[in-house]
Protein backbone atom coordinates (compact mmCIF):
# COMPACT_ATOMS: atom_id res chain seq x y z
CA UNK A 1 0.00 0.00 0.00
CA UNK A 2 1.35 3.39 -0.95
CA UNK A 3 2.52 5.31 1.72
CA UNK A 4 1.86 9.32 2.01
CA UNK A 5 4.04 11.67 3.72
CA UNK A 6 3.73 14.93 4.55
CA UNK A 7 6.58 17.89 5.19
CA UNK A 8 5.36 20.36 7.33
CA UNK A 9 7.57 23.58 9.07
CA UNK A 10 5.85 26.19 11.42
CA UNK A 11 8.26 28.64 9.49
CA UNK A 12 9.10 29.04 6.51
CA UNK A 13 12.80 29.01 5.35
CA UNK A 14 13.57 25.76 7.53
CA UNK A 15 14.40 23.84 3.98
CA UNK A 16 11.21 22.19 3.73
CA UNK A 17 10.77 22.14 -0.15
CA UNK A 18 14.74 21.03 -0.19
CA UNK A 19 14.31 17.95 2.11
CA UNK A 20 10.63 16.84 0.39
CA UNK A 21 13.06 16.73 -2.81
CA UNK A 22 15.92 15.01 -1.19
CA UNK A 23 14.35 12.72 0.01
CA UNK A 24 11.70 11.82 -2.99
CA UNK A 25 14.82 11.40 -4.49
CA UNK A 26 16.53 9.42 -3.11
CA UNK A 27 13.61 6.78 -2.44
CA UNK A 28 12.96 7.02 -7.01
CA UNK A 29 16.42 5.93 -6.95
CA UNK A 30 16.29 2.85 -4.61
CA UNK A 31 13.71 1.81 -7.47
CA UNK A 32 10.41 3.16 -6.15
CA UNK A 33 7.66 5.01 -8.03
CA UNK A 34 7.49 8.49 -5.94
CA UNK A 35 5.32 11.54 -6.43
CA UNK A 36 5.62 15.32 -4.96
CA UNK A 37 2.86 17.32 -4.75
CA UNK A 38 3.69 21.59 -4.28
CA UNK A 39 0.28 22.55 -1.69
CA UNK A 40 2.66 25.25 -0.87
CA UNK A 41 0.19 27.06 -3.47
CA UNK A 42 0.83 31.03 -2.00
CA UNK A 43 4.71 30.56 -2.21
CA UNK A 44 5.78 27.83 -4.61
CA UNK A 45 9.50 26.53 -4.75
CA UNK A 46 10.19 22.79 -5.27
CA UNK A 47 9.61 22.97 -9.31
CA UNK A 48 13.09 25.44 -9.29
CA UNK A 49 14.96 22.12 -7.55
CA UNK A 50 14.15 20.27 -10.71
CA UNK A 51 14.44 22.92 -13.81
CA UNK A 52 10.68 22.93 -14.06
CA UNK A 53 9.74 26.10 -15.84
CA UNK A 54 5.49 26.23 -14.84
CA UNK A 55 5.04 29.38 -17.03
CA UNK A 56 5.82 26.36 -19.98
CA UNK A 57 3.57 23.51 -18.40
CA UNK A 58 -0.09 23.50 -19.40
CA UNK A 59 -1.53 22.12 -15.77
CA UNK A 60 -0.41 23.02 -12.10
CA UNK A 61 -1.90 21.61 -9.34
CA UNK A 62 -4.41 25.42 -8.88
CA UNK A 63 -5.88 23.70 -12.35
CA UNK A 64 -7.14 20.48 -10.61
CA UNK A 65 -8.09 22.26 -7.36
CA UNK A 66 -10.60 24.49 -9.77
CA UNK A 67 -11.70 22.03 -11.37
CA UNK A 68 -9.71 22.67 -14.88
CA UNK A 69 -8.41 18.95 -15.06
CA UNK A 70 -7.49 15.37 -14.03
CA UNK A 71 -4.63 15.67 -11.21
CA UNK A 72 -2.31 13.07 -12.81
CA UNK A 73 -2.73 15.67 -15.99
CA UNK A 74 -1.04 18.23 -13.78
CA UNK A 75 1.80 15.16 -12.80
CA UNK A 76 5.15 15.99 -14.51
CA UNK A 77 7.76 12.90 -14.85
CA UNK A 78 11.08 14.07 -13.57
CA UNK A 79 13.00 11.14 -13.51
CA UNK A 80 15.60 12.37 -15.49
CA UNK A 81 16.98 14.62 -12.28
CA UNK A 82 17.98 11.23 -10.95
CA UNK A 83 20.57 10.50 -13.40
CA UNK A 84 21.04 7.41 -15.95
CA UNK A 85 21.20 4.90 -13.72
CA UNK A 86 18.29 5.05 -11.72
CA UNK A 87 15.45 2.40 -11.13
CA UNK A 88 12.68 3.91 -9.89
CA UNK A 89 10.12 7.04 -11.12
CA UNK A 90 9.83 10.88 -9.98
CA UNK A 91 6.93 12.88 -10.30
CA UNK A 92 5.77 16.42 -9.19
CA UNK A 93 2.97 18.18 -9.26
CA UNK A 94 3.83 21.70 -9.14
CA UNK A 95 1.58 25.17 -7.74
CA UNK A 96 1.43 27.72 -10.55
CA UNK A 97 3.39 30.56 -10.24
CA UNK A 98 1.76 32.38 -12.13
CA UNK A 99 0.98 35.46 -10.24
CA UNK A 100 -2.77 35.58 -11.14
CA UNK A 101 -3.18 32.08 -10.29
CA UNK A 102 -1.70 32.83 -7.01
CA UNK A 103 -3.52 36.44 -6.39
CA UNK A 104 -6.80 33.75 -7.30
CA UNK A 105 -5.71 30.96 -3.95
CA UNK A 106 -5.27 34.02 -1.61
CA UNK A 107 -8.83 35.55 -2.66
CA UNK A 108 -11.09 32.62 -3.12
CA UNK A 109 -9.29 29.41 -1.47
CA UNK A 110 -10.19 26.41 -2.49
CA UNK A 111 -12.00 23.37 -1.33
CA UNK A 112 -9.49 21.46 0.63
CA UNK A 113 -10.60 18.13 0.72
CA UNK A 114 -10.66 18.20 -3.09
CA UNK A 115 -6.43 17.78 -2.07
CA UNK A 116 -7.11 14.48 -0.16
CA UNK A 117 -8.97 13.34 -3.02
CA UNK A 118 -6.20 14.37 -5.49
CA UNK A 119 -3.58 12.49 -3.04
CA UNK A 120 -5.46 9.30 -3.86
CA UNK A 121 -6.02 9.30 -7.68
CA UNK A 122 -2.41 10.26 -7.87
CA UNK A 123 -1.66 7.13 -6.05
CA UNK A 124 -3.79 5.29 -8.13
CA UNK A 125 -3.62 6.39 -11.61
CA UNK A 126 0.21 6.94 -11.79
CA UNK A 127 0.81 4.61 -9.47
CA UNK A 128 2.93 5.73 -6.84
CA UNK A 129 4.73 3.74 -4.02
CA UNK A 130 5.54 7.15 -2.10
CA UNK A 131 3.96 10.72 -1.97
CA UNK A 132 5.43 13.66 -0.55
CA UNK A 133 3.18 16.83 0.32
CA UNK A 134 5.57 19.74 0.70
CA UNK A 135 2.97 21.78 2.72
CA UNK A 136 2.35 25.40 3.19
CA UNK A 137 4.41 26.76 6.55
CA UNK A 138 2.57 27.20 9.63
CA UNK A 139 -1.29 25.96 10.60
CA UNK A 140 -4.27 26.88 8.63
CA UNK A 141 -6.90 24.61 6.70
CA UNK A 142 -4.81 23.10 4.00
CA UNK A 143 -1.99 22.32 6.23
CA UNK A 144 -4.37 20.60 8.73
CA UNK A 145 -5.81 18.86 5.79
CA UNK A 146 -2.45 17.72 4.66
CA UNK A 147 -1.97 16.43 8.21
CA UNK A 148 -5.14 14.76 8.44
CA UNK A 149 -4.46 12.58 5.49
CA UNK A 150 -1.22 11.82 5.67
CA UNK A 151 0.52 8.35 7.32
CA UNK A 152 3.66 9.88 7.81
CA UNK A 153 4.37 13.18 9.15
CA UNK A 154 8.37 14.74 8.98
CA UNK A 155 7.94 18.00 11.23
CA UNK A 156 11.15 20.61 9.95
CA UNK A 157 12.50 23.01 12.27
CA UNK A 158 16.02 24.89 12.84
CA UNK A 159 17.13 25.17 16.26
CA UNK A 160 15.92 28.44 17.03
CA UNK A 161 13.26 29.09 20.20
CA UNK A 162 10.40 30.31 17.74
CA UNK A 163 10.64 27.29 15.83
CA UNK A 164 10.73 24.98 19.05
CA UNK A 165 7.39 26.89 20.32
CA UNK A 166 5.45 26.39 17.00
CA UNK A 167 7.09 23.10 16.74
CA UNK A 168 5.31 21.90 20.15
CA UNK A 169 1.80 23.54 18.53
CA UNK A 170 2.54 21.68 15.08
CA UNK A 171 3.03 17.74 17.36
CA UNK A 172 -0.16 18.69 19.64
CA UNK A 173 -2.40 19.18 17.22
CA UNK A 174 -0.84 16.38 14.84
CA UNK A 175 -1.41 14.18 17.76
CA UNK A 176 -4.74 15.10 18.65
CA UNK A 177 -5.59 14.19 14.45
CA UNK A 178 -3.39 10.74 14.96
CA UNK A 179 -1.16 11.02 12.66
CA UNK A 180 0.42 7.18 12.64
CA UNK A 181 3.95 8.09 12.76
CA UNK A 182 5.35 11.19 13.50
CA UNK A 183 9.09 12.46 13.18
CA UNK A 184 11.49 15.40 13.61
CA UNK A 185 14.09 16.63 11.54
CA UNK A 186 16.53 19.64 12.54
CA UNK A 187 18.11 21.07 9.79
CA UNK A 188 20.60 24.64 9.57
CA UNK A 189 22.12 23.32 13.05
CA UNK A 190 25.08 25.18 13.66
CA UNK A 191 28.41 23.31 12.75
CA UNK A 192 29.77 23.45 17.16
CA UNK A 193 26.30 22.35 17.97
CA UNK A 194 26.76 18.94 19.56
CA UNK A 195 23.88 17.24 17.31
CA UNK A 196 23.19 13.89 19.27
CA UNK A 197 22.58 16.46 22.66
CA UNK A 198 20.58 18.59 20.65
CA UNK A 199 18.59 15.11 19.24
CA UNK A 200 18.14 14.01 22.69
CA UNK A 201 16.75 17.37 24.10
CA UNK A 202 14.46 17.68 20.94
CA UNK A 203 12.92 13.95 21.82
CA UNK A 204 12.46 14.73 25.20
CA UNK A 205 10.70 18.30 24.52
CA UNK A 206 8.69 16.72 22.24
CA UNK A 207 8.55 12.71 22.94
CA UNK A 208 8.77 12.18 19.33
CA UNK A 209 11.62 10.55 17.69
CA UNK A 210 14.16 12.34 15.72
CA UNK A 211 15.49 10.98 12.58
CA UNK A 212 17.94 13.52 11.15
CA UNK A 213 20.17 16.08 12.54
CA UNK A 214 21.27 18.29 9.68
CA UNK A 215 24.48 20.34 9.74
CA UNK A 216 24.06 24.13 8.52
CA UNK A 217 26.39 24.05 5.60
CA UNK A 218 27.75 26.70 3.31
CA UNK A 219 27.65 24.04 -0.19
CA UNK A 220 24.46 23.20 0.62
CA UNK A 221 23.64 27.61 0.40
CA UNK A 222 26.33 27.61 -2.57
CA UNK A 223 24.09 25.21 -4.84
CA UNK A 224 21.24 27.05 -3.78
CA UNK A 225 17.48 25.95 -5.08
CA UNK A 226 19.12 24.50 -7.91
CA UNK A 227 19.69 20.89 -7.99
CA UNK A 228 19.31 17.99 -5.56
CA UNK A 229 22.22 18.68 -3.44
CA UNK A 230 22.22 14.35 -2.25
CA UNK A 231 22.39 13.82 -5.59
CA UNK A 232 25.05 16.17 -6.46
CA UNK A 233 27.02 15.85 -3.00
CA UNK A 234 26.73 11.63 -1.74
CA UNK A 235 28.80 11.65 0.52
CA UNK A 236 28.58 14.61 2.49
CA UNK A 237 27.10 14.50 6.22
CA UNK A 238 24.29 16.16 5.15
CA UNK A 239 23.47 13.41 2.09
CA UNK A 240 24.04 10.90 4.79
CA UNK A 241 21.48 11.80 7.16
CA UNK A 242 19.21 12.65 4.37
CA UNK A 243 19.65 8.89 3.19
CA UNK A 244 18.72 7.63 7.37
CA UNK A 245 15.83 9.19 7.36
CA UNK A 246 15.19 7.44 3.71
CA UNK A 247 15.75 4.76 5.81
CA UNK A 248 13.52 4.91 8.85
CA UNK A 249 11.02 5.83 5.84
CA UNK A 250 10.66 2.74 4.18
CA UNK A 251 10.25 -0.95 5.23
CA UNK B 1 91.34 42.13 3.14
CA UNK B 2 88.86 43.64 5.30
CA UNK B 3 91.25 42.38 8.32
CA UNK B 4 94.29 44.79 6.95
CA UNK B 5 91.72 47.40 6.01
CA UNK B 6 90.91 48.02 10.25
CA UNK B 7 94.34 46.78 10.63
CA UNK B 8 94.97 50.26 8.88
CA UNK B 9 92.39 52.18 10.71
CA UNK B 10 93.90 50.56 13.46
CA UNK B 11 97.46 51.70 13.30
CA UNK B 12 96.24 55.24 12.55
CA UNK B 13 94.33 55.36 15.73
CA UNK B 14 97.78 53.60 17.95
CA UNK B 15 100.11 56.65 16.02
CA UNK B 16 97.64 59.03 17.50
CA UNK B 17 97.03 57.84 20.80
CA UNK B 18 100.74 56.99 21.18
CA UNK B 19 101.22 60.61 22.76
CA UNK B 20 98.73 60.03 25.43
CA UNK B 21 101.12 58.21 27.64
CA UNK B 22 99.96 56.78 30.82
CA UNK B 23 101.40 58.30 33.81
CA UNK B 24 104.41 56.88 35.37
CA UNK B 25 104.46 54.51 32.39
CA UNK B 26 106.44 55.97 29.89
CA UNK B 27 105.98 53.68 26.77
CA UNK B 28 102.22 52.37 27.02
CA UNK B 29 99.70 55.22 25.67
CA UNK B 30 95.63 54.79 27.01
CA UNK B 31 94.45 52.68 24.35
CA UNK B 32 91.14 52.73 23.70
CA UNK B 33 91.30 51.24 19.70
CA UNK B 34 92.27 47.84 21.04
CA UNK B 35 88.55 47.27 21.24
CA UNK B 36 88.55 47.46 17.11
CA UNK B 37 91.01 44.36 16.94
CA UNK B 38 88.96 42.34 19.60
CA UNK B 39 85.07 43.23 18.33
CA UNK B 40 86.85 42.15 14.69
CA UNK B 41 87.80 38.98 15.81
CA UNK B 42 84.40 38.44 17.36
CA UNK B 43 82.46 39.49 14.20
CA UNK B 44 84.41 38.19 11.60
CA UNK B 45 86.96 35.54 12.87
CA UNK B 46 89.86 34.97 14.84
CA UNK B 47 92.51 35.10 12.38
CA UNK B 48 91.17 38.47 10.62
CA UNK B 49 91.07 40.04 14.38
CA UNK B 50 95.24 38.51 14.69
CA UNK B 51 95.45 40.57 11.04
CA UNK B 52 94.00 44.16 12.57
CA UNK B 53 95.66 43.88 16.01
CA UNK B 54 99.26 42.70 14.59
CA UNK B 55 99.68 44.75 11.36
CA UNK B 56 97.64 48.06 12.97
CA UNK B 57 100.47 47.55 16.07
CA UNK B 58 103.56 47.34 13.19
CA UNK B 59 101.83 50.63 11.48
CA UNK B 60 101.63 52.46 14.37
CA UNK B 61 104.90 51.68 15.69
CA UNK B 62 106.17 52.97 11.88
CA UNK B 63 104.43 56.25 12.11
CA UNK B 64 105.56 57.17 15.42
CA UNK B 65 109.11 56.43 14.64
CA UNK B 66 109.87 53.17 16.86
CA UNK B 67 110.41 51.54 13.57
CA UNK B 68 108.62 48.47 12.38
CA UNK B 69 109.95 45.63 13.84
CA UNK B 70 111.74 47.01 16.82
CA UNK B 71 108.73 45.97 19.01
CA UNK B 72 107.80 42.87 17.04
CA UNK B 73 106.85 40.86 20.12
CA UNK B 74 103.97 43.16 20.81
CA UNK B 75 102.59 42.91 17.39
CA UNK B 76 102.44 39.66 18.37
CA UNK B 77 100.11 40.23 21.54
CA UNK B 78 98.18 43.05 19.35
CA UNK B 79 97.34 39.99 17.12
CA UNK B 80 96.55 37.73 20.06
CA UNK B 81 94.25 40.13 21.88
CA UNK B 82 92.20 40.07 18.29
CA UNK B 83 92.07 36.13 17.97
CA UNK B 84 91.57 35.45 21.51
CA UNK B 85 87.85 36.54 21.68
CA UNK B 86 87.22 35.54 18.26
CA UNK B 87 87.45 32.27 20.12
CA UNK B 88 84.24 32.28 21.51
CA UNK B 89 81.69 31.57 18.44
CA UNK B 90 83.67 27.25 19.03
CA UNK B 91 82.15 27.74 22.63
CA UNK B 92 78.60 27.77 20.70
CA UNK B 93 78.29 31.64 21.04
CA UNK B 94 76.97 33.18 17.87
CA UNK B 95 74.35 36.08 19.51
CA UNK B 96 75.28 37.60 22.92
CA UNK B 97 71.25 37.53 24.84
CA UNK B 98 72.20 36.12 28.61
CA UNK B 99 74.03 36.75 31.70
CA UNK B 100 76.70 33.61 30.53
CA UNK B 101 77.35 34.58 27.37
CA UNK B 102 77.81 38.24 28.35
CA UNK B 103 79.69 36.71 30.76
CA UNK B 104 82.37 34.54 28.43
CA UNK B 105 82.65 37.63 26.05
CA UNK B 106 84.03 39.89 29.09
CA UNK B 107 85.93 37.01 30.55
CA UNK B 108 87.72 36.64 26.84
CA UNK B 109 88.20 40.12 26.38
CA UNK B 110 90.29 40.23 30.06
CA UNK B 111 92.07 36.81 29.48
CA UNK B 112 93.10 37.98 25.89
CA UNK B 113 94.80 41.18 27.90
CA UNK B 114 96.24 38.96 29.96
CA UNK B 115 97.49 36.02 28.06
CA UNK B 116 98.48 39.17 25.14
CA UNK B 117 100.49 40.84 27.99
CA UNK B 118 102.32 37.42 28.98
CA UNK B 119 103.41 36.47 25.86
CA UNK B 120 104.85 39.74 24.64
CA UNK B 121 106.71 39.93 28.39
CA UNK B 122 108.01 36.38 27.60
CA UNK B 123 108.98 37.10 24.30
CA UNK B 124 110.95 39.96 25.74
CA UNK B 125 112.29 38.57 28.10
CA UNK B 126 113.79 34.71 25.91
CA UNK B 127 115.01 37.20 22.74
CA UNK B 128 114.94 41.17 22.79
CA UNK B 129 115.69 42.42 26.08
CA UNK B 130 114.51 45.51 26.33
CA UNK B 131 112.89 45.41 29.80
CA UNK B 132 114.56 44.22 32.64
CA UNK B 133 112.44 41.91 34.95
CA UNK B 134 110.90 42.52 37.87
CA UNK B 135 111.52 46.61 37.67
CA UNK B 136 109.55 46.79 34.04
CA UNK B 137 106.32 45.44 35.58
CA UNK B 138 104.74 49.12 36.85
CA UNK B 139 106.45 50.49 34.05
CA UNK B 140 105.75 48.03 31.14
CA UNK B 141 103.55 45.40 31.97
CA UNK B 142 100.44 46.30 34.44
CA UNK B 143 100.13 49.36 32.27
CA UNK B 144 99.33 47.20 29.30
CA UNK B 145 97.54 45.08 30.62
CA UNK B 146 95.01 47.39 32.58
CA UNK B 147 94.58 49.86 29.42
CA UNK B 148 93.88 46.66 27.39
CA UNK B 149 91.90 45.10 29.54
CA UNK B 150 89.38 47.82 30.57
CA UNK B 151 89.15 49.13 27.08
CA UNK B 152 88.28 46.19 25.84
CA UNK B 153 85.97 45.37 28.77
CA UNK B 154 83.89 48.78 27.98
CA UNK B 155 84.00 49.12 24.44
CA UNK B 156 83.97 45.50 22.58
CA UNK B 157 80.10 45.30 24.00
CA UNK B 158 79.55 49.16 22.71
CA UNK B 159 80.74 47.85 19.20
CA UNK B 160 79.00 44.83 19.34
CA UNK B 161 75.67 46.01 20.47
CA UNK B 162 76.19 48.78 17.33
CA UNK B 163 76.58 45.48 15.03
CA UNK B 164 73.28 43.86 16.47
CA UNK B 165 76.06 40.95 17.44
CA UNK B 166 74.37 41.78 21.38
CA UNK B 167 70.71 41.30 21.72
CA UNK B 168 68.82 43.32 23.98
CA UNK B 169 67.17 41.23 25.70
CA UNK B 170 66.73 41.36 29.95
CA UNK B 171 69.17 39.87 31.08
CA UNK B 172 71.64 42.13 28.80
CA UNK B 173 69.67 45.29 29.85
CA UNK B 174 70.13 44.12 33.43
CA UNK B 175 73.67 43.38 33.50
CA UNK B 176 74.81 46.17 31.43
CA UNK B 177 73.21 48.54 34.07
CA UNK B 178 74.89 46.58 36.75
CA UNK B 179 78.48 47.07 34.11
CA UNK B 180 77.66 50.92 33.99
CA UNK B 181 77.09 51.28 37.60
CA UNK B 182 80.04 49.32 38.34
CA UNK B 183 82.66 51.68 36.16
CA UNK B 184 80.61 54.46 37.40
CA UNK B 185 82.31 53.74 41.24
CA UNK B 186 85.25 52.38 39.51
CA UNK B 187 85.73 55.75 37.42
CA UNK B 188 84.68 57.98 40.53
CA UNK B 189 87.81 55.87 42.50
CA UNK B 190 89.75 56.62 39.80
CA UNK B 191 89.51 60.28 39.24
CA UNK B 192 89.93 61.15 43.13
CA UNK B 193 93.28 58.68 43.02
CA UNK B 194 94.44 60.62 39.69
CA UNK B 195 93.54 64.24 41.45
CA UNK B 196 95.84 62.91 44.36
CA UNK B 197 98.88 62.08 42.14
CA UNK B 198 98.42 65.16 39.97
CA UNK B 199 99.03 66.86 43.34
CA UNK B 200 102.41 67.00 45.42
CA UNK B 201 100.46 66.60 48.26
CA UNK B 202 102.21 68.52 50.54
CA UNK B 203 100.47 70.79 52.36
CA UNK B 204 97.04 69.75 54.23
CA UNK B 205 94.90 72.37 51.93
CA UNK B 206 95.70 69.65 48.78
CA UNK B 207 94.56 66.93 50.82
CA UNK B 208 90.93 68.61 51.82
CA UNK B 209 90.70 70.18 48.76
CA UNK B 210 91.25 67.13 47.11
CA UNK B 211 88.96 65.72 49.09
CA UNK B 212 85.97 67.39 48.61
CA UNK B 213 86.76 66.93 44.80
CA UNK B 214 86.37 63.54 45.22
CA UNK B 215 83.23 64.07 47.19
CA UNK B 216 81.78 66.29 44.35
CA UNK B 217 82.51 64.03 41.79
CA UNK B 218 81.02 61.21 43.73
CA UNK B 219 77.67 62.53 44.50
CA UNK B 220 77.38 63.79 40.40
CA UNK B 221 78.03 60.42 39.82
CA UNK B 222 75.81 58.57 42.41
CA UNK B 223 72.74 61.19 40.98
CA UNK B 224 73.72 59.74 37.92
CA UNK B 225 73.85 56.57 38.70
CA UNK B 226 70.38 56.92 40.48
CA UNK B 227 68.88 58.88 37.33
CA UNK B 228 69.93 56.20 35.26
CA UNK B 229 68.63 53.36 37.77
CA UNK B 230 65.11 54.51 38.08
CA UNK B 231 64.97 54.78 34.50
CA UNK B 232 65.64 51.59 33.77
CA UNK B 233 63.75 49.89 36.86
CA UNK B 234 60.60 52.55 35.26
CA UNK B 235 61.47 50.04 31.77
CA UNK B 236 61.32 47.32 33.84
CA UNK B 237 58.68 47.15 36.16
CA UNK B 238 56.47 48.68 34.36
CA UNK B 239 55.56 45.78 31.57
CA UNK B 240 55.59 43.82 34.66
CA UNK B 241 52.79 45.60 36.48
CA UNK B 242 51.16 45.85 33.46
CA UNK B 243 50.97 42.12 32.98
CA UNK B 244 49.79 41.13 36.31
CA UNK B 245 46.55 43.89 35.80
CA UNK B 246 46.47 41.79 32.69
CA UNK B 247 45.95 38.70 34.22
CA UNK B 248 43.41 40.28 37.29
CA UNK B 249 41.79 41.66 34.32
CA UNK B 250 41.34 37.82 32.84
CA UNK B 251 40.50 36.69 36.18
CA UNK B 252 37.56 38.83 36.45
CA UNK B 253 36.53 37.86 32.80
CA UNK B 254 37.65 40.96 30.78
CA UNK B 255 39.62 39.65 27.84
CA UNK B 256 40.50 42.69 25.95
CA UNK B 257 43.77 42.93 26.79
CA UNK B 258 44.84 46.01 24.82
CA UNK B 259 46.90 47.70 28.06
CA UNK B 260 49.56 45.16 27.25
CA UNK B 261 49.85 46.71 23.42
CA UNK B 262 52.97 48.45 24.17
CA UNK B 263 54.51 45.74 26.23
CA UNK B 264 53.62 43.16 23.22
CA UNK B 265 55.50 45.48 20.74
CA UNK B 266 59.02 45.26 23.21
CA UNK B 267 61.18 42.53 21.36
CA UNK B 268 62.75 41.10 24.89
CA UNK B 269 61.51 38.25 27.04
CA UNK B 270 58.73 40.48 28.20
CA UNK B 271 57.25 41.25 24.85
CA UNK B 272 57.08 37.52 23.90
CA UNK B 273 55.42 37.04 27.25
CA UNK B 274 52.78 39.85 26.82
CA UNK B 275 52.18 38.51 23.40
CA UNK B 276 51.26 34.98 24.44
CA UNK B 277 49.36 36.50 27.23
CA UNK B 278 47.25 38.11 24.62
CA UNK B 279 47.00 35.38 22.14
CA UNK B 280 46.03 33.29 25.03
CA UNK B 281 43.28 35.65 26.28
CA UNK B 282 42.15 35.74 22.92
CA UNK B 283 41.65 32.00 22.74
CA UNK B 284 39.80 31.39 26.07
CA UNK B 285 37.38 34.06 25.48
CA UNK B 286 36.60 32.87 21.92
CA UNK B 287 36.40 29.10 23.77
CA UNK B 288 33.94 30.49 26.19
CA UNK B 289 31.86 32.08 23.73
CA UNK B 290 31.67 28.91 21.63
CA UNK B 291 30.52 27.00 24.67
CA UNK B 292 27.66 29.59 25.95
CA UNK B 293 26.65 29.58 22.29
CA UNK B 294 26.25 25.77 22.36
CA UNK B 295 24.72 25.39 25.91
CA UNK B 296 22.07 27.98 24.05
CA UNK B 297 21.64 25.88 21.10
CA UNK B 298 21.50 23.31 23.20
CA UNK B 299 18.20 24.79 25.30
CA UNK B 300 14.43 23.84 23.93
CA UNK B 301 12.32 25.84 25.71
CA UNK B 302 8.64 25.64 25.34
CA UNK B 303 6.33 28.00 26.59
CA UNK B 304 3.71 25.25 27.61
CA UNK B 305 0.91 27.71 28.52
CA UNK B 306 1.08 29.68 25.39
CA UNK B 307 1.52 26.33 23.56
CA UNK B 308 -1.61 25.42 25.38
CA UNK B 309 -3.75 28.47 24.23
CA UNK B 310 -2.79 28.41 20.62
CA UNK B 311 -3.82 24.64 20.61
CA UNK B 312 -6.91 25.05 21.71
CA UNK B 313 -7.39 28.17 19.34
CA UNK B 314 -7.11 25.54 16.62
CA UNK B 315 -8.56 21.96 18.26
CA UNK B 316 -12.03 23.84 19.22
CA UNK B 317 -12.74 25.34 15.60
CA UNK B 318 -15.74 23.20 13.61
CA UNK B 319 -13.17 22.67 10.84
CA UNK B 320 -11.30 21.13 13.18
CA UNK B 321 -13.53 18.76 14.80
CA UNK B 322 -14.94 17.83 11.73
CA UNK B 323 -11.70 17.07 9.80
CA UNK B 324 -11.27 14.81 13.16
CA UNK B 325 -13.61 12.67 12.18
CA UNK B 326 -12.88 12.00 8.94
CA UNK B 327 -9.66 11.64 9.44
CA UNK B 328 -9.93 8.33 10.32
CA UNK B 329 -11.73 7.29 7.24
CA UNK B 330 -9.41 9.19 4.96
CA UNK B 331 -6.00 7.46 5.97
CA UNK B 332 -8.36 3.59 6.01
CA UNK B 333 -9.06 4.54 2.12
Amino acid sequence: MAKIIAIHSFRGGTGKSNTTANLACLLAREGYRVGMVDTDIQSPGIHVLFDLDTNDIPYALNDYLWGKCDIARAAYDVTKTLGADATGRLFLVPSSIRAGDIARVLHYGYDVTLLKEGYRQLIRQLPLDYLFIDTHPGINEETLMSIATTDVLLIILRPDQQDYQGTAVTVEVSRQLEVPEMYIVLNKVPVRVDREALAAKAVSAYDCPVVGVLPHDEDMLDLGSSGIFSLRYPDHIISREMRRIVQRLTP
Amino acid sequence: MIGCGWGLVYGVLNSLSNIMLLPSAPFISIRPQIALPMAVGILLNPPAGFVVGFIGNMIGDGISGFGIWKFWNWHLANGLMGFIPGLIRYFGIVKIGTVREFGILQMSVVLASGIAVAFAVLLDVCFLHHMTFPSSFPSWILPAFLTDAVNGFVLVPVILLAFRKILLTLEIRTICLVTILLLLAVFSTAVSITLSILDDLVSQEAVIENFYIAGIVSVFLLVVGFLASVVFVRRFTDPVIRMSRASQEVESGHYDLSLLDPVSSRNDELGRLSRVLQKMAKTVQERERSLRQQVQDLQIKIDRKRKDEEVREIVETDYFRELKKKAKAFRSS
